[in-house]
């Protein structure tokens, strides 16, 4: 009983330490000038740019929230910078083009290869290529199961999702969506996964028990909508969807796929992060060149600030 | 090294994919009449190895069966028939009797006079003369110096992930992707992703979804659409003389949209 007291309290103390002090720093990927935007969002300030590579898109964090990654696409190549010092480290492979990825619980990368038609699995640890799995064309979206079971794939000129086991890197379910799919999200225990398609211009919900879709909606009252990446609130309640060229971010129901509401922001809407709480929802804008501030109880735009050129993703330490 | 393996046994895990048994497998046959070479040829190609990429996970396998269209009686079962001749060819075919509910595709001729037939199963992916023609007009409306030409495609397009495609294209056939490379391609992807969807080769109701239920990823933008006699919806390239893209027409705050570029014949 004492050992179990014990190896739970120094588990939390473990957790605490890891997220007690966070850098509260939004990394946003700047797709047109090869650099990092990194904002204070406690100031709502850009406290630093870092030159990254050439091409940067897809960017996230690793589980411990220690190493920021940023798939560099024109130099095939996963850029690393500690969050804490800001110092660029070792660069990871990829395989060619890397374009959007998803950080597995064991640290694994999930990546698409977007010219390749394939996902690649990267061992952190080892800077090693550990799986390439087939796909559709034009490989997109990526998402890993919060369990890390599973890993799912959008193929965007091929109108799947690909459903990938990760114990032994095998498509084990194929779903054809509306045209153009493009991101992924499971919610908190994985068992929906949601999906946009940017040309049908719809919101997918997937069951992943039968991996069939059961709810489809289309977002035609938004004009100029073009989905594109998905954030699940914290409570699993409400689904916040980017509309690229619609410049909004939608809010709708996670269970009935409603639109609850459409909140404006910057010009072509692309990435999002959701903070810890889901309080604050940060989009990247890439025509505007800036990321929006939005608060979600309001479901209000509360300012924006100026980052690089084209702004494609974008990550929150907090 | 060791990354060469890797895609080595992921080459062979290609074969090995789970997707669908022999038997699950809808074997779908494209008739097409027109040479086996040049661009609308190649784009058909490329289309179709494209659906075969995605058959592999969803369960159909397509390949081309040319036709001479003198012999358009022969043809025993046909889902569509992709054309790449002249337009009275075209015009004839699609006329014939034999054809009547079948989809037939234009991809090599821009000639008005086959949208104003408003023959209903003639499907147009090449633009038209006179979508070219608009596409012009708008420009020397607002740059009467600058001379520019009107095109489909441009290996240099980048957008709504035109990129993408120039780069497989290009890389399965060693030349750029033009007019009539995209309008091949066009025709056969829209027909294969029709198929995957309602796994149903019947003529008739290939030519209602094609009319009615489509919104076609071209990668030219907004989902693709046929006007009422046959001709895609899509945006025209303006080419300057330095072989750039200077604009895409309907060039911003021209009223009407799509609809601004080409007739609009009625066919009630």
């Amino acid at each position: 009983m004492k050992l179990t007291h014990l190896l739970t309290s120094s588990m939390i103390m473990l957790s605490t330490a890891v997220w007690a002090d966070p850098t509260h720093r939004l990394f946003a990927s700047n797709e047109r000038d090869n650099t990092v935007s990194v904002i204070d969002t406690r100031t709502g300030e850009v406290e630093a740019t870092i030159d990254i590579g050439q091409r940067p898109r897809g960017i996230g964090l690793s589980p411990d929230q220690s190493t920021l990654y940023v798939a560099i696409s024109d130099d095939n190549a996963i850029a690393t910078v500690n969050v804490k010092t800001l110092e660029v480290g070792p660069r990871l492979v990829s395989g060619d083009e890397p374009e959007a990825f998803d950080v597995a619980p064991n640290g694994n990368i999930y990546l698409s290869n977007e010219d390749d038609a394939t996902a690649s699995v990267i061992d952190v640890v080892n800077n090693e290529i550990i799986a390439v799995i087939p796909v559709g064309i034009e490989p997109e979206g990526v998402a890993v199961s919060p369990d890390g079971s599973i890993a799912a794939v959008t193929s965007e000129s091929s109108n799947m999702v690909h459903i990938i086991e990760t114990e032994g890197h095998t498509v084990i379910a194929n779903i054809l969506v509306g045209a153009r799919p493009r991101g992924l999200q499971f919610n908190s225990d994985g068992s929906l996964l949601y999906s946009t398609s940017e040309i049908s211009n719809e919101v997918q919900i997937i069951d992943t028990s039968s991996y069939t879709i059961i709810k489809r909606v289309g977002l035609d009252s938004i004009e100029n909508s073009r989905p594109m990446e998905i954030a699940v609130s914290p409570d699993d309640s409400i689904i916040y969807v980017t509309t690229g060229r619609g410049n909004s971010v939608a809010v709708m129901d996670a269970t009935t796929l409603e639109l609850l509401d459409n909140i404006p922001v910057g010009n072509r809407v692309w990435g999002m992060a959701l903070s810890r709480d889901g309080s604050t929802l940060y989009t990247a804008n890439g025509v505007s060149g800036t990321i929006s501030v939005v608060d979600t109880q309001a479901r209000k735009e509360l300012k924006q600030i100026e980052v690089g050129a084209f702004p494609w993703g974008v990550t929150l330490d907090d | 090294m060791k990354l060469k393996n890797v895609l080595a046994s992921a080459m062979c895990g290609v074969l090995l994919l789970p997707a669908a048994t022999m038997a699950d497998v809808l074997e779908v046959t494209l008739h097409y009449a027109g040479p086996e070479s040049g661009s609308a040829w190649k784009g058909v190609q490329q289309g179709v190895d494209e659906a075969n990429l995605q058959g592999q996970f969803l369960g159909q396998n397509y390949q081309i069966k040319v036709v001479n269209p003198d012999e358009i009686d022969a043809i025993d079962d046909i889902t569509v028939l992709l054309m790449a001749t002249d337009e009275e060819t075209m015009l004839h075919v699609a006329r014939h009797e034999r054809m009547s509910e079948v989809a037939v595709f234009n991809l090599t001729s821009g000639a008005d006079a086959l949208r104003e037939a408003c023959q209903p199963n003639l499907l147009s992916t090449m633009i038209s003369d006179s979508m070219k023609h608009d596409a012009l007009g708008q420009w020397q409306e607002r740059n009467p110096d600058t001379p520019v030409s009107a095109q489909a495609w441009h290996e240099d397009f980048e957008k709504f992930a035109a990129r993408q495609l120039n780069t497989r294209f290009s890389r399965s056939h060693g030349i750029p992707m033009d007019d009539q490379a995209w309008a091949g391609w066009a025709a056969s992807k829209m027909v294969t992703d029709s198929i995957a969807r309602t796994q149903n080769l019947d003529s008739s109701d290939m030519l209602t979804y094609l009319k009615t239920e489509i919104a076609f990823d071209g990668q030219k933008g907004d989902g693709m659409t046929f006007r009422e006699d046959g001709q895609l919806r899509q945006i025209v390239l303006l080419i300057n003389e330095a072989n750039e893209i200077a604009a895409e027409a309907p060039l911003r705050g021209v009223s009407g949209g799509l609809d601004s570029l080409g007739q609009n014949n009625s066919c009630q």
